[in-house]
């Protein structure tokens, strides 16, 4: 067993066993693969924006040199940024992140130009003809502050310092939307209180918490996690915690509580207090936090729905989405109880429509979803990609979970594991509870797609989580720090 | 940790695999369900993606088609004929549709089951998908005229021909009628300023009058009391029977009268106290005889011949004709009424063509349609339609007697309808003449009434009029009917030629 053995694929090391042979075989970070790689998803974006022009109105877009290049050049510094910062990194996230980052451009290309420069559809009223380039702009952002994650972190256990700066930071985010008026902090139409909205430019401070919260809790449980596995009284066959180690598991319920009624965001509260049971769970190991944490989350998420009517509501349109009074809100009599689920009755006609291979780009009309640019983005790729490219979709986002968690269980330091988890976990359930929620399998709650929703944050947040996890994937990776060697030696024996 | 890291893992699996079931499910399982709900905006929008199929007439014009364009819509359906064909093809706006354009809806978007195989070959092939085109039984020629001479009355009408050996409609014409192309547009606003101007005018342009709206059908009904009269055996056309000039009716104080009070005399009865011939009386239109011969055969006899005409019946041509009624009536008084086409006896003008076209064809009535065929996008046909027999009306002999005094009315110089040789160009036709009073008290102007088929020896053509407030059927139905046949016959003639 080679000392690099729990470093995972393609990092293991031969040292050659015979002769005077000069050239030791490092291990492999495989960034040629990874170039490789993302040549392959640069197309893949490209073509697709290609197909979007002639789908459209027959002609290839005139922005496919000029956009093409820049998105393809933004992904080529990401990659030379991290030959030279996190050269020992997975080298699958960066190709996927760009994939799906490449493909949100073109949808929300796709969309903007509906019903514009006299293509077919209607325009869509919330997207301006700039859309697709200030997304771009975050793109560019995005990956800005993906290298500056590698440049500052160079060490997991960097951030292990800052636990409750950040449990702080993270703190403040979460709950900035609530404690300013709604003019900054309400989504118009949804009385979700999530942003802060400044003269045209909003942010959404929870995509950036997440990741401060994160730190916070893999710090803090890292430390408390003896106490906290500590067993208690066992009821069922099942290790009870100790009453007195219940504090942060309360906390933590009551704060996420808070935010569902006073941001009226069952998703974002979903999210958070999700992410914070799962790294307890991997913490302590004791599935008994499981069962505590969903069975308060749960009976506080169904007093939300009888106390707050946003939220009871989300239960009625999910139930019922196809009731005339539901699609036809507008023209129901004023006695009929009125559930606005035509976004979600939308939605679904564009899954239906698009059916198993899709409209094809530019030939469906994914605009006749309210704001499918944002929560709804994966109906419209649902349409005009159908069942095939809505799979192909979730395996991408299934495979960057997958190497997150593959992170986690490499490195050996439990705080980046933690971390690791924890990220890795919050990446698939936000994308459980949105494109369950589109498709009807669970309540819908407006939270954005990684990578594809338009908007800023979201984005730049994404890329944020997808350089912590190379970071942790990199440390793992690393070989062992080479012993110093005389000139006169040959060779480097491994312990075996 | 690597043991929860696990747990974790097939956490995360289980919830993708629920998102692909699920997406699984809702795409490939309930895609069609979707598809047809009645809220999907998406299916509406795609009618317009595709070429919808043209309505032809018999004679190869087109009278609805769709044209290219550019835009949201690939398609804007336009008609050529404009109001003359607008009763026929109906209209085809993002909302609703009417007349051919919802009857074969299915075909004409290409969408029905028949068409399925040949869609699958063209989604193969790269062709883009097209509707079927759909060949009417009208003939231009006949329509035009009809319309024509509709709107030169100036006053609300309908006529119908048919061709009396297969029961395909020739004409079908309304006045006032619409633009369909008005309704056509993809353009909301001009859409919802030209519904509401057809919606809210008192002349209800997108009334269909043809075929439903029904009018008392006057004098013309003696064709039913004749035939019925017949049929029994005791009476011919030259039976004589009791002509008084007012028929007191019983159990009541009102009489029966003659049009302006005239006795019914052909030389033989000029104090109106003895009797005429039948054929004499039908083709003067007495009103006493045919009321007094209705009591004596009694109500239910004329209603079985009624029925016998295609009244009290349903009837898709596959366009919805509203039912002619010939209620059941008990009454002696009442009897009377109704066998002169009074009471409340109604009748669609498509009802008044199917009684001259039961009588031109020998007694059996043929089932009246109006889609010729269906021609699949690749040219072979797809639906044709064999002629049908709706009912026997009267025995060949009963039909030929009825269809003696039927000339007799155009051809007698003393005939109500002799004025309209005049206008037809040498050609024999058979007819009865209708002067309808309506209206509480019979206050409201009489309603023209006109059936006849043509031409007489060897009849191509029925056809019937009715004109609303028109007066004599005379005077405005009948040459709405020489109108059409003219149209017609001169069509046949010159098509042999060629």
């Amino acid at each position: 067993m080679s000392a690099f053995g729990a470093m995972g694929d393609g990092a293991g090391t031969t040292g050659t066993s015979t002769g005077l042979a000069k050239v030791v075989t490092l291990p492999r970070g495989r960034r040629g693969a990874e170039l490789i790689m993302l040549a392959f998803a640069i197309g893949v974006v490209l073509f697709a924006y290609a197909s979007v022009g002639l789908g459209l109105n027959g002609h290839v877009p005139t922005g496919l040199a000029t956009y093409g290049v820049l998105f393809a050049l933004l992904m080529l510094a990401a990659h030379l940024a991290i030959r030279r910062l996190a050269p020992w990194a997975d080298p699958l996230l960066l190709p996927l992140a760009a994939l799906l980052n490449g493909l949100g451009l073109v949808m929300i290309y796709r969309l903007q130009e509906a019903g514009r420069n006299g293509n077919p559809g209607n325009p869509i009223s919330t997207m301006s003809a700039s859309t697709t380039t200030f997304q771009l702009m975050w793109s560019t952002i995005g990956v800005i502050a993906f290298v500056a994650v590698l440049v500052v972190v160079r060490e997991p256990r960097l951030l292990q310092r800052y636990t409750y700066t950040l449990g702080v930071i993270g703190l403040v985010l979460l709950a900035l939307p609530a404690l300013l008026p709604s003019s900054i902090s309400e989504v118009p139409g949804t009385g979700a209180k999530i942003q802060v909205s400044l003269g045209g430019f909003s942010i959404q401070p929870e995509e950036f918490a997440k990741i401060a919260l994160a730190v916070f809790f893999a710090g803090y449980l890292v430390a408390k996690r003896d106490v906290l596995s500590l067993a208690g009284r066992h009821v069922l066959g099942i290790a009870l915690p100790r009453a007195r180690d219940m504090g942060p598991v309360l906390i933590a319920w009551a704060a996420s509580l808070l935010v569902l009624i006073f941001e009226s965001d069952i998703g974002t509260s979903a999210l958070f207090f999700g992410m914070f049971l799962i790294m307890l769970y991997v913490a302590t190991q004791r599935t008994s936090w499981l069962l505590i944490g969903t069975s308060l989350f749960l009976g506080g998420a169904f007093l939300a729905s009888q106390l707050v009517s946003h939220v009871g509501l989300r239960f009625s349109i999910w139930l019922h989405p196809f009731t005339y009074a539901n699609v036809f809100c507008g023209a129901a009599s004023v006695h009929v109880p009125c559930v606005p689920s035509y976004q979600l009755a939308q939605g679904m006609y564009g899954l239906g429509f698009g059916g198993i291979l899709g409209t094809g780009l530019g030939h469906g009309q994914p605009y006749l979803t309210p704001l499918v640019q944002s929560d709804f983005i994966i109906t419209a790729f649902g349409e005009e990609l159908g069942l095939t490219g809505l799979m192909a979709l979730l395996l991408i986002y299934g495979l960057i979970v997958q190497r997150g968690l593959r992170a986690a269980v490499a490195v050996r330091d439990p705080f980046a594991k933690l971390l690791a988890a924890g990220l890795s976990f919050v990446i698939a359930l936000q994308v459980f509870v949105i494109v369950g929620g589109v498709t009807q399998l669970i309540p819908l709650t407006g939270i954005t797609t990684p990578f594809l929703s338009q908007g800023g944050s979201s984005l730049v947040a994404s890329w944020m989580v997808i350089a912590v996890l190379m970071r942790i994937s990199d440390t793992a990776r690393r070989p062992a720090p080479q012993p110093i060697q005389d000139e006169g030696m040959t060779q480097v024996v491994r312990a075996i | 940790m690597n043991h929860a890291l696990r747990r974790v893992s097939l956490a995360c699996l289980a919830m993708f695999l629920l998102l692909l079931v699920n997406a699984n499910y809702v795409q490939g399982f309930e895609a069609g369900k979707l598809a047809d709900d009645p809220g999907n905006g998406r299916t509406f929008a795609q009618q317009y993606q595709y070429q919808r199929g043209s309505i032809i007439t018999a004679d190869n014009q087109p009278i609805a088609q769709s044209k290219h364009v550019s835009g949201v819509y690939s398609f804007q359906r336009n008609y050529p004929g404009g109001a003359t064909y607008a009763p026929v093809t109906g209209y085809d706006t993002p909302y609703s549709k009417t007349g051919i354009e919802q009857a074969e809806d299915k075909l004409l978007a290409g969408t029905d089951p028949r068409l399925t195989v040949r869609n699958l070959i063209d989604l193969v092939t790269g062709k883009p998908r097209k509707g079927a085109t759909v060949q009417l039984t009208i003939n231009s020629a006949a329509q035009k005229a009809a319309y024509q001479a509709l709107k030169a009355t100036g006053k609300p009408g309908g006529a119908v021909a048919i061709d009396p050996s297969t029961g395909a409609i020739l004409a079908l014409a309304s006045y006032p009628s619409f633009n369909p192309n008005k309704l056509a547009t993809l353009n909301g606003k001009a859409l919802n300023k030209a519904d509401k101007k057809y919606l809210n005018s008192p002349q209800q342009p997108l009334l269909n009058r043809a075929i439903n709206e029904t009018f008392p059908p006057g004098s013309t009904f003696k064709i039913v009391t004749s035939s019925a009269a017949f049929s029994g055996g005791k009476y011919t056309p030259d039976s004589r029977y009791y002509a008084p000039t007012n028929l007191k009716l019983p159990n009541t104080t009102n009489q029966l009268i003659n049009y302006d009070h005239t006795p019914c005399n052909d030389g033989t009865n000029p104090t109106g106290t003895g009797k005429v011939p039948l054929i004499y009386a039908f083709t003067v239109s007495c009103n006493t005889v045919f009321g007094g011969l209705g009591m004596k055969l009694g109500g239910s006899a004329l209603r079985h011949q009624a029925h016998a005409f295609g009244m009290n019946q349903e009837l898709r041509i596959p366009l919805k004709v509203s039912v002619s009624r010939y209620p059941p009536v008990s009454d002696p008084a009442l009897t009377a009424y109704s066998a002169i086409g009074q009471y409340n006896d109604t009748v669609t003008p498509l009802q008044e063509a199917m009684f001259s076209a039961a009588i031109a064809n020998r007694g059996t009535l043929m089932r009246p349609y109006l889609v010729q065929k269906v021609i699949a996008p690749n040219l072979t046909p797809l639906v044709t339609t064999e002629p049908t027999e709706l009912s026997h009306t009267a025995s060949p002999a009963v039909a030929g007697q009825v269809g003696r005094m039927m000339a007799g009315v155009v051809a007698q110089p003393y005939g109500t309808a002799h004025s309209m040789v005049a206008n037809l160009g040498g050609i024999t036709v058979a007819g009865k003449t209708g002067t309808a009073q309506n209206g509480a008290n019979n206050i409201g102007l009489d309603d023209a009434v006109f059936t006849g088929f043509a031409p007489v020896a060897n009849p191509r053509i029925a056809v019937g009029v009715v004109v609303k407030g028109g007066g004599l059927g005379a005077d405005a139905s009948a040459p709405v009917a020489a109108a059409i046949i003219k149209a017609y016959i001169n069509y046949l003639n010159s098509s042999a030629k060629r």
